[in-house]
Order: C-alpha cells, then sequence, then structure tokens
C-alpha cells in the first residue's frame, strides 16, 4: 500500500475515533452532571429577576411616542 | 439515557458508512487493460488536456454542466434518449480525475461525452460566443481565452477562429481572433471527454 | 442551578442586580461581537452584489465577458463563499459568543483574542474569494477557496472553538441550556469537518467518485452541523426571552439536538442521486434524510407551541419577527429537504433550480432571517443605543421577507418545470434554455429586493455604530 493511501485511511480512522469518542464521553458526563434531570427549571434558567417569566424584552417597534405598528 | 448513547455511536458511523466504507470499496479502483498503454481506459490525460481540465475548473463550468450519465432506470433514461452518452456512468470513468467534476446542475447539457459530439473548430466558436452557434444560448461568453490582432500581412492565420455574423462586424477590419493556450487547452479537454468504453460494471 | 421561583416577587435589590450583571456581561462581548457582527455584515453586502451579478449573468450571457474575473463561473461561487463563510459564519460566530457569555452567566474572556480572529476570518475570506475571481477556484463546491485561504479560515476557527470552549468552562451557570448544546456541538464539529474534507478533497484527496462523497458529506454537514446548530442555538434562546415565556417543552428541544446530530450527518449523499455512486449509499442517505423530520417535528412543534398565545408580540419586536420567520422557514425547508431525498422526487427535481431554491429556503429564509433577528437584539444591548428608525427596520423584514418569498415561489416552480422537460427526451435542450427565462429574470428581480434590505440593514447598523439613535432603555 503506497503511503498516500495509509494516511487517508488513518485520517480516516481516526476521525471516526474523534467523533463518536468524544460525543459518547459528552453524553456521558452531561447524564452524570445531572443535565438532564430537570427540564423545567433548565428552561427557565434563561430568565433573570429584572426580566423575569412573562415580561416581554424586545418591544423596539412600538418604543417610540405614538408610533403604531405598520 | 440508553437511547442517547445509541445515537452518539450512530453519529461516529455516519462518517465511518458514508465516508470510510465506500473508500474501501472504490478506494483500489483502476484503469481497465494494460495501464500506460492506449488502450488502458481510462487513460492518462496529456498535459494539455489537464491544463484544460484546471481551466474548466477555474471558471466554473460546474455549474451549470454536470459530467455523468444516469442509468436507463432513471429519470425516464432521460440522459441517454437525449444523446448524452451510450451506457451510464460509473466510479470507474473518474479514477483519473483529480478534483472530481461530476457536477450538481443542468443550467447547461451534461457533457460526459462531449468530446464525441463536437469538433475543435465548433467548441472555439461556442466558446468565444455561444450564440454564434446556438442563438438562444445562456451560456456565458469565454472570449476573454480569445485574442484579438492584427492580421499578419493582411492575411489571417490557420488558427484564427472565422467568426460569422455579428460578431465577425464586432472585431476590427483586418485583424483576427485567435485562441490562447488556455483555449486551446481547455477544446483538448472537453475533446477527451469520452466514456463510451465499455466496462461489465456498467452493463444494465 | 440558579433557584427559580416564578411565583415569587423578587425585591428591587434583586433586579438592580440582575440587571447589572447582564448589563456587565454584555459589554464584555461589546469589542468581540460587534467586530463578527459587523464584518458579517460587510461579506453580505459584497455577497449580494456577486449574487446580483450571477443573477442578472444568467439572462443577460454577454455582460461583463471582456474579462475572466467576473465570469459567470467565478462569481457563482465567490457569491456562496462570501455569504455562507463571510455573512453566515461571521454572524454565527457573533450570536454564539454572546449567547454562551449570556447563558453561561459569566463574562466573556479573551474577547481581544477573538477580534484578533476575526481579523484573520476577514483576511482568510478576502484571500478566498480574490483568489476564486483570479482563476484559482478549486471547482469543488462549498471548498472552493484556494490555498492559502482555507489555512487562514481554520486558524481562526480554531481559535474561536477554542475560546469558546475556554469560556464555557469558566462559566457560572451550572446547568447547560439547549442553545449552548447546539453551540458546542457546532463549535466541535465544524472544525473537524473542515480540515478533514480540505485534507481528503484538495490537500490529499481521495480519488474518484469517493472524493464527491467526502465533499456532500462535508458540504451538507456544513449546514447540518454548523449553520443549523447556530441557528436553532440563537431561536431557542431569543423567542423564550423576547416573549418571556420558557420554551414549550425543553424534553423535546433536547431529544432534537441529538437527533439532528445522529441524522443530519448521514443526509449529504442525496445530492449525488442517480449518479455513479454505489445504491446503498444513496439509500442510506435517503434514510436519513427521512429521519430528519424527527429533530424537525420536536423543533417545529415546540416553537410553535411556545408561541401560542403571544404572536401580538410579533407587532412589537424586530427580533421575534425575523426569527419566528425563520423558524418557520426551517421547518418548511426540512420537511421538503426530507422529501427531496426521496427518489421519485429527486428524478425530477435534481440538477435544477428547484435545488437552488430550496437551498436559498434553508441558509437565507432560515438562517439568515434568524440572524438578522440576532443582531437587531444583540447591537442595541452592546453599543447602548436604540436602533435609529424603525422605519428602515419594517423596510427591512419586509423587503427581505418577500424577497425570499418571491425567491423560493419563482425557482421552485421554474425548476421544477425545468425537471419536468430535463427527464421528457422529447423536449429539445434549448427549449428548456428558453422557457425557464423568464424565472430567472424573476429570480434577479426577487434578488433586488434582498440586497436592497440588506443595504437598508447595513445603514441601519452603521447608524446604530456611529451613535445616532437614542440611549438603550432596555427594549420595553
Ligand atoms: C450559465 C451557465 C453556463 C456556464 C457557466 C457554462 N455553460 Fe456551457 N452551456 C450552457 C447552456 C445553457 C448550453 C446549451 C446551449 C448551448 O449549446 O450553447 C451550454 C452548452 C455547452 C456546450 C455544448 C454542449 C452540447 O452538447 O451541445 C459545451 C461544450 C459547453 N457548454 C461547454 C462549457 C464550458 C467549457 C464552460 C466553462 C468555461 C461552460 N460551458 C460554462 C450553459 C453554461
Amino acid at each position: 500500500m503506497v503511503p498516500a493511501e495509509l494516511m487517508v485511511r488513518a485520517t480516516l480512522l481516526f476521525s471516526v475515533i474523534a467523533f463518536g469518542g468524544a460525543a459518547a464521553l459528552v453524553l456521558a458526563w452531561a447524564v452524570q452532571n445531572g443535565q438532564f434531570d430537570n427540564f423545567t427549571r433548565a428552561a427557565e434558567g434563561i430568565f433573570d429577576a429584572d426580566e423575569p417569566i412573562g415580561q416581554p424584552t424586545d418591544r423596539t417597534l412600538s418604543a417610540a411616542a405614538g408610533e403604531r405598528d405598520a | 439515557m440508553i437511547l442517547f448513547l445509541g445515537f452518539v455511536l450512530t453519529f461516529g458511523s455516519s462518517w465511518a458508512g458514508l465516508v470510510y466504507a465506500p473508500r474501501l470499496q472504490l478506494g483500489g479502483l483502476d484503469s481497465v487493460g494494460e495501464a500506460g498503454t492506449a488502450q488502458a481506459y481510462p487513460r492518462v490525460r496529456t498535459e494539455q488536456e489537464e491544463r484544460g481540465k484546471r481551466v474548466y475548473e477555474a471558471n466554473g463550468c460546474l455549474y451549470c454542466h454536470s459530467q455523468q450519465i444516469r442509468s436507463t432506470t432513471f429519470g425516464n433514461n432521460a440522459d441517454i434518449a437525449r444523446g448524452w452518452g451510450r451506457r451510464r456512468s460509473v466510479p470507474r470513468d473518474y479514477v483519473n480525475d483529480q478534483p472530481i467534476l461530476l457536477g450538481t446542475m443542468r443550467t447547461g447539457p451534461d457533457l460526459a461525452n462531449v468530446g464525441q459530439r463536437w469538433s475543435a473548430d465548433w467548441q472555439h466558436k461556442h466558446l468565444y460566443n455561444p450564440r454564434m452557434m446556438v442563438p438562444k444560448s445562456i451560456m456565458p461568453s469565454l472570449r476573454f481565452l480569445y485574442e484579438i490582432r492584427p492580421m499578419v500581412d493582411g492575411k489571417p492565420s490557420p488558427e484564427a477562429i472565422a467568426l460569422t455574423g455579428a460578431w465577425a462586424a464586432e472585431i476590427p477590419e483586418g485583424s483576427e481572433v485567435i485562441p490562447t493556450e488556455d483555449a486551446k487547452a481547455l477544446v483538448a479537454y472537453l475533446l477527451s471527454l469520452d466514456q463510451s468504453a465499455d466496462l461489465p460494471e456498467a452493463r444494465e | 442551578m440558579r433557584e427559580m421561583k416564578p411565583n415569587a416577587v423578587p425585591t428591587a435589590e434583586e433586579m438592580r442586580r440582575a440587571s447589572l450583571e447582564r448589563v456587565a456581561i454584555d459589554a464584555s462581548c461589546r469589542r468581540a461581537v460587534l467586530t463578527w457582527y459587523a464584518s458579517a455584515v460587510f461579506w453580505l453586502l459584497v455577497g449580494s452584489t456577486f449574487a446580483l451579478l450571477a443573477s442578472f449573468k444568467m439572462h443577460i450571457p454577454d455582460w461583463l465577458t471582456e474579462s475572466g474575473w467576473l465570469t459567470f463561473g467565478r462569481v457563482r461561487p465567490a457569491h456562496l463563499n462570501t455569504v455562507a463563510f463571510g455573512w453566515g459564519s461571521m454572524a454565527g460566530i457573533a450570536s454564539a459568543i454572546w449567547m454562551m457569555a449570556r447563558l453561561g452567566r459569566v463574562e466573556l474572556k479573551y474577547g481581544g483574542l477573538l477580534v484578533v480572529a476575526a481579523m484573520i476570518w476577514n483576511i482568510g475570506i478576502a484571500v478566498g474569494a480574490g483568489g476564486i475571481l483570479l482563476g484559482h477556484s478549486t471547482s469543488i463546491e462549498w471548498l472552493e477557496m484556494p490555498r492559502p485561504a482555507p489555512i487562514i479560515l481554520a486558524v481562526s476557527l480554531l481559535i474561536v472553538s477554542a475560546c469558546i470552549f475556554v469560556n464555557f468552562t469558566r462559566r457560572r451557570e451550572r446547568h447547560v441550556y439547549v442553545s449552548q448544546w447546539y453551540i458546542l456541538g457546532a463549535m466541535f464539529w465544524m472544525p473537524m469537518l473542515y480540515i478533514t474534507a480540505q485534507w481528503l478533497c484538495v490537500e490529499l484527496p481521495a480519488r474518484g467518485v469517493v472524493q464527491s462523497a467526502v465533499n456532500w458529506w462535508f458540504a451538507h454537514n456544513v449546514l447540518g452541523l454548523w449553520v443549523t446548530p447556530m441557528g436553532l442555538a440563537t431561536a431557542y434562546y431569543l423567542i423564550p426571552k423576547v416573549i418571556g415565556r420558557p420554551v414549550y417543552s425543553y424534553y423535546l428541544s433536547i431529544i432534537g439536538f441529538w437527533s439532528l446530530a445522529l441524522f443530519y450527518s448521514w443526509a449529504g449523499m442525496h445530492h449525488l442521486v442517480g449518479g455513479p455512486m454505489p445504491a446503498w449509499m444513496i439509500s442510506a442517505s435517503i434514510v436519513g434524510s427521512m429521519m430528519m423530520l424527527v429533530p424537525v417535528g420536536a423543533v417545529a412543534v415546540n416553537h410553535h407551541f411556545t408561541m401560542q398565545g403571544h404572536f401580538h408580540e410579533l407587532k412589537h419586536s424586530p427580533t421575534l419577527r425575523f426569527v419566528v420567520f425563520g423558524a418557520m422557514s426551517y421547518t418548511v425547508v426540512s420537511v421538503q429537504g426530507a422529501f427531496e431525498s426521496l427518489r421519485q422526487f429527486s428524478e425530477v427535481a435534481h440538477f435544477t433550480h428547484y435545488t437552488i431554491a430550496h437551498a436559498h429556503l434553508g441558509m437565507y429564509g432560515f438562517f439568515t432571517m434568524v440572524m438578522f433577528g440576532s443582531g437587531y437584539y444583540m447591537i442595541p444591548r452592546m453599543t447602548g443605543r436604540e436602533w435609529a428608525s424603525n422605519w428602515l427596520i419594517r423596510l427591512h423584514f419586509w423587503s427581505c421577507a418577500l424577497g425570499i418569498i418571491m425567491y423560493f415561489v419563482t425557482l421552485t416552480y421554474g425548476g421544477w418545470l425545468q425537471g419536468l422537460m430535463l427527464i421528457n427526451p422529447d423536449v429539445k435542450f434549448i427549449e428548456i434554455v428558453v422557457k425557464l427565462t423568464p424565472y430567472l429574470h424573476g429570480r434577479s428581480m426577487a434578488g433586488c429586493l434582498m440586497t436592497f434590505g440588506h443595504v437598508v440593514f447595513g445603514l441601519s447598523l452603521v447608524l446604530n455604530l456611529s451613535g445616532v439613535g437614542k440611549r438603550f432603555g432596555g427594549g420595553r
């Protein structure tokens, strides 16, 4: 087998292991870490005390006085 | 969670499946016939044809032209019925192509066998201005591959492209249109496009 | 994870602290995000110019043919590379940097390095696009940029990935939100994809049709594992944030993420349907493409139910308009894509403008619109200025929205006709060419509309960056 051929195979094999392996590790970590334990809290985590649930945060088009939407 | 793990492993396998496996299956393909002889197919391209292929790549012919004939069972057998080729294309047709120019668009006709269809003269005229040969064509003119220069001693050189109609009137009196090396190479490449060799794996 | 008690009323002190914290995080991203986003918009304008040139050249084939560098076959890849790698990737990276800081609840570190990376990226695109125009395109779709552009881009990409991962490990919010999953995925996949594809197509090319397999495995995964995750990450953050309602089903969103990772990577081979490839490869790809209906369904259902009862917010929020338009396009384009991979469908649609329309619905209707939305949200929070003119925002939205709809409808219909004629050997080829010209004109008109929108957006951005506009007051 020519060396170039060998290189191509090595590259391919390496990427298979890297792709699959890394994803498996990450997932194992996520499960152990409790990332998938409480979905409600997870979904609400993006809100703040001053931008709580129930409060829209982008009213740009209505901000100007008297301006109505097109 | 076991489910998730399954997902991940399968992801790695797409790489294996789509890239690695075809490599194992097709990577070892080679020309048929005695290598290095004129009978070998596909034959190694000449230097000029290889240069022409680079002109083809540089000017993006790929974005309008494919180079692949599809099987008789695909799309009403239209590829073969249109006379674009006598048989379907198979992986072996491309073993010498780097990069491979299969293409994904057919704004223009398939070129896998265009070498069988037109002469060098037609190709030059067509490249200089496609509308000179096919009035309604929308293919871009490649006149930047041609040089307009005054005739030597008022006589046209043998290489000159014989323009007709409005295109002849466009260039200054007493001048002629000469293909550059790139244009000649491109035409040599186009003439080399020919997948008519009978390959056992292409029979259906 | 931070405790959230939705019912407890926060004290004034808590509110003040939360607000200061968020403002500080936004401020820490300022230089990096503005550099990436403004560069992106610059490339959007350049790319749109190439797009118009290419589009007009398709029906005015003798226009600008005196020299090679503006020939159709060079302008077309120059367009793709400037919009996909210039605009799309840079805007996506800008949003990713910002969202990762916000979702990790920590100020961005290495912002300076990210600015440098943006500069390197810009050089890469300039070299790449310039190289294509000068006649050095590799003619490998999605990998046209000649050396040394790919190396420059790879360096920048690695810096960006590294910065994002390092910042991720510094996060204060322990929980990883779905947007972060998507971004981390994209940041991991893209360098891998890009480097291996470059390696196996250009540097150490695989021979013959294997190269096509690598090529389309890559090209399709750029969409699926780079562009799509960044677009969805943005939608998953901004839709809930703007309307003030958590995502409808967080569980579905996580399932969507992992199934996307799994199925999308299989889908690329349908670009080679009917070609000289082993049939099983294409079949595997078709299965993968159909399976994509799972994550797409998850995303569609989720966004719809999140929005339900809040559609009136569309009136107020430019961000929401763009992002929701994008999310809806995502559903349409993905369902369409799944069916497009079917053989019966491909027999007509393959090799035609139908595919071009589909690609634009994905890259533009979905991704670009989401990125506009993200810009409208991020930029005022970084510059401290409101957008100068609501009128310009509306003009931008409507010209782009109508433009892409017109583009999609025109070319989908025209492309389908083209496909039907192509597989009917009784129709002469030149007749197809002639029958198609009205649709090519339509495309050019749609392109003008979209480009006009981009110029308007560019103007808004320049005004904002140069300090025109009211002081930013939280957008409420
Ligand atoms: C904008 C799309 C477009 C581009 C780019 C393009 N072509 Fe064409 N080409 C066409 C169309 C449409 C036809 C059919 C009409 C005609 O024959 O001119 C065609 C026809 C041809 C034919 C004649 C095929 C036949 O079987 O009759 C050849 C040869 C050809 N093109 C070569 C090239 C080469 C070489 C390039 C690159 C330098 C190129 N084309 C770039 C659109 C294009």
